[in-house]
């Protein structure tokens, strides 16, 4: 072969070669690598589904808050103790015995910031929906923005200065980020908030199948919150209630008639306009169930893994109105529980209360050791070793009368609620130094009045008196177990006071011990670092450019 | 043997040509028969023409042979001379010559047409092939064809041979190339193995040369005696040998990379279930593991070891359509199979080449070959190889009563009642009465044949493996597969269809756990009582596992596959083929399930869910390729080049359902049936299919290519690529380029090697290197899904379902693996002795695996996607060599094969180096700088023997032991044992894996035994074979548990008895150690035969060709350190995942065959 022959063999060779691999490409193009299953959602088919897009949502307020923070977050704080806190290790917080990689500081960075990546990917993707309307799309954009600042406020509360996400990050971003200023991510929290008040139906403008669903008013109520947790933005915090206390378009709210039934009567807790923002629960098919850890062991609790502690027993206020301390009270402390604000009964089982569980005869809860009548159950007695009380108290408050099997309840769990709102104007107001009888006539008393308080000493404007005290120890009471005094210490900066030494229980304790009160568990609270908590180290490790808070460096 | 070479080239690939007498034996085959018979002489016109080396170019198609004759009378001056009864000069003809001498061009021309002619002066004389003049051996078919092609001494007296060409087995060889020493005299066999050959008076005492492709080329002079008998001896490694690569075959010579062919004596006379055992240790790094002898179980297959933290799965390609399973094909049908593993040979699967490829191609028919009917049937019985036992019942109280005595609690027997046991002897609760004795067999008949343009081969095979169970459980495969060719001009047709029935009955429960609950029982106890009853007993207090098996219910399979591949091959001009393939496999399979209720006395009760249930599988698999080739033989230079392009494109679903509660006689539902909520997982998915979704698609479209270039046989060069576009990812991530490139050196044939070359044999260098993908990746994985949870939130008082995700990573891509390779290849000693040796070193990298550096601010929890992050090393060598020893009375061949290979994990994942899992006692780890997978756990020192020993020796906080118990080594010589005292303890994937096969025939005896083993592997088993009286639920010691500590066995195997919860059994038992490190290494008799064949004289008289009977046995004989467990078990599938279980004791016992086969030959 020559070479001519040889040049024309080889062209023939890439001609052929050509139009052969044209040809498949032909043939094989066709074939589509773009491939979706067929039985569950991708990125590629999912938005444009309208169930799609509300069930994403729905997701997104799966994640808003859980019944273990509710209830149990009380026990950081002189509320309660928490003998065997494993998962929610409230216990360790508490004692301020724990080190930086204690679990529950990593679990909880890690819930909120998956809950923000929820609201992200939702606000991120939701108008790629073109079917819903656009006002519908306003308003659910609304309600995440509500949950995304939600948590970013949470996430303040605890540590800080904290990554702000403004939108939904990649990995890579995620190891880079650092953290916004406090201030900065505050301003973000009200701004949002703002943004979604400005598009959020108020709690009358949603149908019936929408009850639960995040409204203007609770935007406002959570704003008048932040604020009220710097301490020094009282008059916005006064602003902000007014919008709710004064303007109908905000919202259409009041006490319920009983606060027992707030917690415990189905409808009254599912329908009351007091509730501004609750978790939301159906009876068998979504529940909670930590009443199993709360309430008498006569009653079928398993273990009590929440007792209250002899400090908030005694900021129950008597009947007349005076601290138990007071001149004048008439508090007996051989009868402590006699006269007491009837929000104690409602909240907290006592040595010898009368547990109703509707219906039944009322039983008898001996928790005194050594106290049960012969036959009967003595598993609520306190000992320091039982599965019973630590403290000498059970949980009232969240009983579900409906008794489910296994304690799991279909109530709903109150976050925000209307005497919330009441207390923090009536703070915002004293702390201003504007607390007048007008203001009172619209706060304290109303709350007093609903919580079964009769005489005028209790209900009058009082004339004498601390009046921040006043307020704050109302708060105590009405908020009693439902997760804010952990806030309030803090944000009060009076930690290092009321969790320093010992959580103590009833008298039945060796009386040459702390005068017989029950020494439950001796507390920590340093000043200098535990006011925030510190940055997860497992965090820091894997994003160098967090810093740590003061105290927690090592 | 330059000869041989060249034939086989020709012959498959059909090259230009200098040998002539291939030239015979490649066209005869493949051109119709039109010869006439009755004779008359028109002479055709006269031309005057001296030059004996004229030569011509001459290219027609499908012209009339008269036309193409009278061209070259044109060119040539001759004129021809023939009979028009006898010629056909109508037929029509394609023929193209270039540059050719003229006698080459007359053979290329005339041979086909089975026409001979004579050049004699200017004429050129043409006759029939098989005229009358040219004598045939009785018998023969016709098909025998004496080729007097050259001009020489064709005018002389000529001596007729006549002979005939057998194998080793002493049938006939058809196609055999007998040519006269030193001249171009030859001819071929016919299909019975005749020849006769026409030679001329002076070269009578001459030498004959026998040979074909695939067999030792044989001389035999030609002596008085005028009948010769040959007998050709297979050659495996024949360097004509073709072997089949990816997308074509290539001859053994010319091959660059690392390949091994494994023939069909890997499954001839051998109880083989399926392809996979057959493979077992035939191919060096070829490494087949097991989980458990169970009927229907898969196989962990690796070539070449662990190079990915993900599969390690090799791609299966059968008859060019990849995605098959070995382990539905019938293993009579397999002609070959070659194992691709390095990546000079798998570079053109691309991205599923990683872990190597195994082509499986299976029979064909011959051409103009009378019908061959065969049968092959093997029946035996299996016995389960029970390898532990349990102690007597008198001897089991009285170890349990020290066992309590030790942890200081009262005994729990009398003395008298220990006697009464010994008095009453034992139960029958053990693991031998729920396995026994079960028959396996297989038949196959095929039917192989062709004419003039076809080829065909129908077989039909049925296999059943009994289970050995009690009850009535078992496997049945029945195959059915019709392989045939047809030739319509330059058209090629090929079709292959397949039908496999898989028929399996298998019992109602998990294997593992019939046999423990069988097995952990002491033999206070046994199965029924004397009414019949079945019983519980305090250790199986829920369960009666005989009761399961005999009564408990069943899930059958009932599985379907069709296979089909259709190719069209077309030869566009001489050097190019055009081939078209569409192929595929449909299967659907099918389980049917019930558990029956079943009340066991005193307590307990099975299945009283009566639950009945029906899942089905269905998958079309489909395949379109579109492949080019051109072959150019330019002087010595070589030039193929392959391009092509293919689609794969598959589709998955499954489905379930199940209700519990049905008839307890009818399995059919009722007013209290219920349907099963959880058929389908809550996601929407299938809850049976480990959460991944209830139907897969998935497509792979490749470009593909090779492209070869060879020098004088002796310097090769190949490059091949594939570019592959996956459905499994991102538009972005999807296509991925794969190219390998491989060269070899045949430095024997160099001129200064002669000396070598003549006097010691042949070597070949080769090397290669390439990269190679892992498409280890689930479909749609970089894919966000969205899944839907059932009250996730509520409004309005009523539940709502939310719409979770589940993250993708949209970045993912294939993973890498850089291959180089380095063998040789040596011929020695007349090639009888072959020698590979290969080394590899592969290193993988973007392999899948979580990170552990991204915070948790990223917002999914524990929840990452994969990402391509790890890296892992794997290296490691094979040999293999086969000698062939004939003799005149006893004919041997001995053939090795050994490899090793060690894999290193270089990079776990961004953020972390190591990572442990627990299972059970010991633990797994993956740290960076050993291999993928370990054990880890603490090793012994001994035990403590004296209470002053218990003082110095370090233990762990808080611990309180004994003389007799464990001492842990104290690694870091801190005085205490904790964490950082453990060590490495040992690697659970095989090393140095072995097989031996060595045949002999001596007459008509034939004998083969095959050996398999693994030099080295380490294994941890926990569980009742190590621990006595197992954590409390086991109820017995075993007898190999007996060599236990006490003061008066100090060094015993074990440490002393003592109870669950004792500080002795925490710090001896609880506490993952080297206690549990067994050693698993094996040499295994994996298979014996000894057959005898029929002489022909007796057979032919039935009408048999060939008739052998033999007797076959496999793993009949085990030399292995762990004497109580099956050493070939593995708990791991084929990627050591830290998902195996810890619990391998447990597995279905290794079946013990021993039995008898026929092969019939008609």
């Amino acid at each position: 072969m020559n070479k001519t022959q040889h040049h024309m063999c080889m062209k023939n060779i890439f001609r052929n070669s050509f139009l052969m691999v044209s040809a498949v490409l032909l043939v094989t193009g066709c074939k589509k690598l773009d491939l979706a299953p067929s039985d569950r959602y991708t990125e590629l088919t999912f938005w444009q589904s309208d169930m799609n897009v509300n069930n994403f949502l729905t997701n997104v307020y799966s994640n808003l808050y859980s019944s273990d923070r509710v209830i149990f977050n009380d026990a950081m704080s002189d509320n309660a103790h928490s003998k065997t806190a494993v998962s929610t290790q409230v216990d360790a917080i508490a004692s301020g015995n724990f080190t930086i990689a204690l679990e529950r500081f990593r679990n909880e960075w890690s819930f909120y910031y998956q809950g923000i990546k929820k609201a992200n990917i939702f606000l991120d993707n939701v108008d790629k929906n073109t079917t819903l309307p656009e006002a519908t799309r306003n308003r659910m954009k609304g309600e995440a923005r509500f949950i995304r600042a939600w948590h970013h406020f949470n996430l303040m509360k605890w540590w800080g200065d904290v990554p702000v996400l403004r939108s939904d990050i990649s990995e890579d971003e995620a190891k880079e980020i650092t953290r916004s200023p406090r201030a900065e991510v505050l301003q973000f929290v009200l701004d949002e908030l703002d943004a979604a008040a400005a598009v959020l139906p108020n709690n009358t403008q949603y149908a019936a199948a929408d009850r639960g669903r995040i409204t203007k008013g609770a935007a406002l109520a959570l704003k008048a919150r932040a604020l009220l947790y710097e301490g020094n933005r009282m008059a916005d915090v006064v602003t902000v209630c007014e919008q709710l206390m004064n303007d109908p378009s905000n919202g259409t709210f009041a006490l319920a008639g009983n606060y027992n039934d707030l917690f415990s009567n189905a409808n009254v807790n599912k329908n009351t306009n007091e509730s501004i923002l609750a978790l939301q629960y159906v009876p068998q098919l979504r529940t909670w169930g930590e009443n199993i850890d709360l309430v008498p062991i006569s009653i079928g609790a398993r273990t009590n893994n929440l007792s209250p502690t002899q400090e908030l027993v005694n900021d129950y206020i008597m009947l007349n109105g005076k601290t138990i301390n007071e001149s004048g009270s008439g508090y007996d402390e051989n009868n402590p529980y006699a006269n007491r604000d009837p929000r104690l009964e409602a909240t907290i089982v006592y040595d010898r209360y009368n547990w109703n569980e509707g219906g039944s005869p009322d039983q008898v809860i001996y928790i005194k050791p050594g106290s049960t009548p012969n036959g009967q159950n003595a598993a609520n007695e306190y000992s320091a070793a039982g599965q019973g009380t630590s403290t000498g108290y059970y949980v009232r408050k969240f009983w579900d009368p409906s008794n489910p099997p296994g304690f799991n309840s279909g109530l709903n769990l109150h976050l925000i609620r209307w005497a919330e709102v009441l207390l923090m104007y009536a703070e915002a107001k004293a702390s201003l130094g504007q607390m007048t009888e007008e203001v009172w006539n619209k706060t304290i008393r109303p709350l007093r009045e609903r919580a079964g308080f009769t005489e005028a000493s209790a209900l009058n404007f009082p004339t004498s008196g601390d009046m921040m005290q006043i307020v704050r120890r109302e708060r105590r009471a009405e908020l009693a177990l439902e997760g804010f005094r952990i806030d309030d210490i803090r944000r009060w900066r009076i930690a290092e006071n009321v969790l320093n030494g010992y959580a103590h229980g009833a008298r039945f304790g060796d009386p040459s011990v702390d005068n017989g009160y029950i020494r439950a568990q001796l507390r920590a609270f340093d000043p200098g670092k535990h006011y925030l908590w510190p940055i997860p180290p497992n965090e820091r490790a894997r994003n160098t450019n967090l810093t740590q808070n003061n105290g927690y460096e090592q | 043997m330059k000869n041989a070479m060249q034939r086989s080239s020709l012959r498959l690939r059909g090259y230009a040509l200098t040998g002539a007498c291939a030239m015979y034996l490649l066209l005869l085959n493949v051109y119709p028969l039109q010869a006439q018979l009755a004779y008359s002489a028109p002479v055709k016109k006269y031309n005057y023409f001296q030059e004996k080396d004229y030569r011509i170019t001459l290219q027609v198609k499908n012209e009339k042979l008269q036309s193409i004759l009278d061209k070259i009378e044109k060119k040539s001056r001759f004129v021809f001379v023939y009979s028009n009864d006898e010629i056909n000069t109508d037929q029509k003809v394609t023929f193209s010559v270039k540059d050719k001498e003229l006698t080459d061009a007359l053979a290329e021309l005339l041979t086909p047409l089975r026409i001979n002619y004579e050049m004699m002066k200017d004429k050129i004389i043409l006759r029939p092939a098989n005229k009358p003049n040219t004598p045939l051996a009785a018998g023969s078919s016709g098909a025998a064809t004496t080729i007097e092609g050259a001009a020489t001494a064709q005018q002389r007296a000529d001596t007729l041979i006549t002979g005939r060409v057998v194998d080793d087995k002493g049938l006939g060889l058809g196609n055999i190339s007998v040519q006269l020493k030193g001249t171009a005299i030859g001819t071929t066999t016919n299909g019975e193995g005749n020849f006769t050959l026409r030679i001329p008076d002076d070269r009578k005492n001459g030498v004959l040369v026998v040979s074909s492709v695939g067999y030792i080329q044989q001389e035999v002079s030609i002596t008085g005696s005028q009948l010769l008998a040959v007998t050709l001896v297979p050659d495996s490694k024949d360097l004509g040998e073709v072997v089949v690569v990816g997308y074509g075959t290539q001859r053994r010579i010319s091959v660059t990379g690392a390949v091994d062919a494994v023939g069909r004596q890997a499954v001839e006379g051998r109880p083989v279930v399926n392809v996979s055992q057959a493979l077992q240790g035939q191919s060096p790094n070829l490494i087949i593991q097991q989980n458990n002898f169970e009927p229907g179980q898969g196989m962990n297959i690796n070539i070449r070891g662990l190079g990915t933290l993900g599969s390690n799965t090799p791609l299966v390609v059968i008859d060019g359509i990849p995605g098959g399973d070995l382990n539905l094909l019938n293993p009579n049908d397999i002609e070959s199979v070659s194992v691709l593993k390095d990546a000079g040979t798998a570079a053109i699967y691309g991205s599923r080449s990683a872990n190597g490829v195994i082509l499986v191609t299976t029979r064909k028919g011959k051409k103009n070959a009378k019908p061959s009917v065969t049968y092959n049937g093997i029946y035996g019985i299996q016995s389960p190889r029970v390898t532990y036992e349990p102690v007597h019942a008198w001897e089991n109280a009285y170890y349990k009563n020290e066992s309590l005595a030790n942890s200081g609690l009262p005994p729990a027997f009398t003395p008298e009642q220990i006697q009464e046991f010994a008095r009453r002897g034992d139960g029958d609760w053990r693991v031998d009465n729920i396995v026994k004795d079960a028959a396996q067999q297989t038949h196959n008949i095929s039917v192989t044949g062709g004419g003039a343009n076809n080829t065909y081969m129908l077989s039909v095979g049925m296999m059943e493996q009994k289970n050995n169970f009690v009850g009535d459980y078992g496997y049945k495969r029945y195959n059915i597969r019709l392989n045939h060719s047809y030739d319509i001009g330059k058209l090629k047709l090929n079709t292959i269809m397949a039908y496999t029935k898989v028929d399996n009955t298998d019992h109602s429960f998990s294997a593992g756990t019939l046999l423990v609950d069988a097995s952990r029982v002491p033999l206070y106890y046994s199965f029924r009582d004397s009414a019949g009853n079945y019983l519980t007993n305090p250790v199986s207090a829920q369960f009666n596992p005989k009761a399961i098996l005999e009564n408990g219910g069943y899930r059958k399979y009932d599985n379907d596959e069709i296979f089909g591949n259709i190719t069209a091959e077309y030869q566009v001009f001489k050097d190019l083929k055009i081939r078209g393939v569409f192929g595929g496999t449909v299967r659907a399979n099918q389980m049917r399930g019930r558990r029956m209720q079943l009340n066991f006395l005193p307590g307990g009760v099975y299945g009283d869910d009566r639950e009945v249930r029906n899942e089905n599988y269905k998958q079309l698999f489909t395949n379109v390729q579109l492949l080019a080739e051109y072959d150019k033989k330019i002087g010595d230079h070589d030039i193929k080049v392959l391009v092509g392009g293919t689609n794969e494109s598959s589709k998955q679903q499954w489905s379930r359902m199940a209700f519990r509660f049905a008839d307890p006689q009818l399995g059919i539902p009722t007013s209290e049936s219920v349907f099963d909520p959880n058929n389908f997982g809550p996601d929407g998915t299938n809850a049976d299919n480990g959460g991944r979704p209830a139907t897969i698609e998935t497509s792979l479209n490749s470009l593909l290519g090779r492209l070869a270039y060879s020098y004088n046989d002796k310097y090769f060069i190949e490059g091949n690529f594939r570019y592959d576009g996956s459905s499994n990812f991102l538009k972005a991530n999807r296509w991925g380029f794969f190219p390998s490139v491989a060269a070899a050196w045949r430095f024997s044939e160099e001129m200064f090697m002669s000396y070598v070359k003549d006097y010691i044999g042949d070597f070949k260098l080769r090397a290669s290197y390439g990269v190679l993908g892992n498409q280890n990746v689930d479909a749609y994985q970089y894919q966000t899904f969205f899944v839907n949870q059932q009250n996730a939130y509520a409004f309005g008082g009523n539940p709502a379902t939310g719409a979770a995700f589940d993250l993708g990573n949209p970045n993912l891509t294939w993973e890498k693996a850089a291959t180089f390779n380095v063998g040789i290849d040596a011929s020695l000693l007349n090639r009888r002795l072959e020698v590979s040796f290969d080394y590899f070193d592969k290193t993988t990298r973007d392999i899948l695996f979580t990170r552990e550096d991204i915070p948790d601010l990223f917002g999914v929890g524990g929840s990452l996607p994969d990402y391509n992050v790890a890296k892992v090393r794997n290296r490691g060598w094979e040999i293999r060599a086969s000698y062939n020893l004939p003799g005149k009375l006893i004919s041997q061949t001995f053939s090795v094969n050994l490899a090793d290979n060690l894999n290193e994990l270089l990079q776990l994942t961004y953020g972390a180096n190591e990572r442990t899992v627990r299972k059970e006692e010991f633990e797994l780890l993956r740290r960076v700088g050993h291999p993928i997978t370990v054990y880890y756990g603490y090793k012994r020192d001994g035990y403590f023997q004296t209470p002053d020993d218990i003082n110095k020796y370090p233990k762990f906080a808080n611990s309180t032991v004994v003389p007799g118990d464990i001492k842990f080594s104290d690694r870091n010589g801190d005085g205490v044992i904790n964490d950082q005292d453990k060590y490495i303890l040992g690697n659970p994937f095989p090393r140095y894996t072995f097989g031996f096969t060595y045949t002999a025939a001596i007459k008509g005896f034939d004998v083969v035994l095959f050996i398999q083993g693994v030099g080295k592997r380490d294994a941890m088993i926990r569980g009742e074979q190590v621990e006595p009286f197992h954590f409390g639920y086991g109820g017995t010691m075993y007898r190999h548990q007996t060599d236990y500590w006490t003061p008066t066995n100090p060094d015993a195997k074990y440490p002393r008895l003592a109870e669950a919860g004792s500080a002795s059994n925490t710090n001896n038992y609880r506490t993952g150690s080297d206690l549990y490190l067994f050693d698993a290494s094996y040499v295994r008799l994996k298979n014996v035969q000894i057959g005898y064949t029929l002489p022909t004289a007796i057979s032919s008289k039935a009408g048999i060709k060939k008739a052998r009977l033999y007797l076959t046995g496999q793993n009949l004989v085990t030399l292995t350190k762990l004497s109580f467990l099956d050493p070939e078990i593995t708990e791991f599938d084929n990627r050591t995942s830290f998902n195996a279980g810890a619990n391998s004791a447990r597995a279905y016992f290794l079946p013990v065959f021993y039995g008898f086969g026929l092969d019939l030959t008609f």
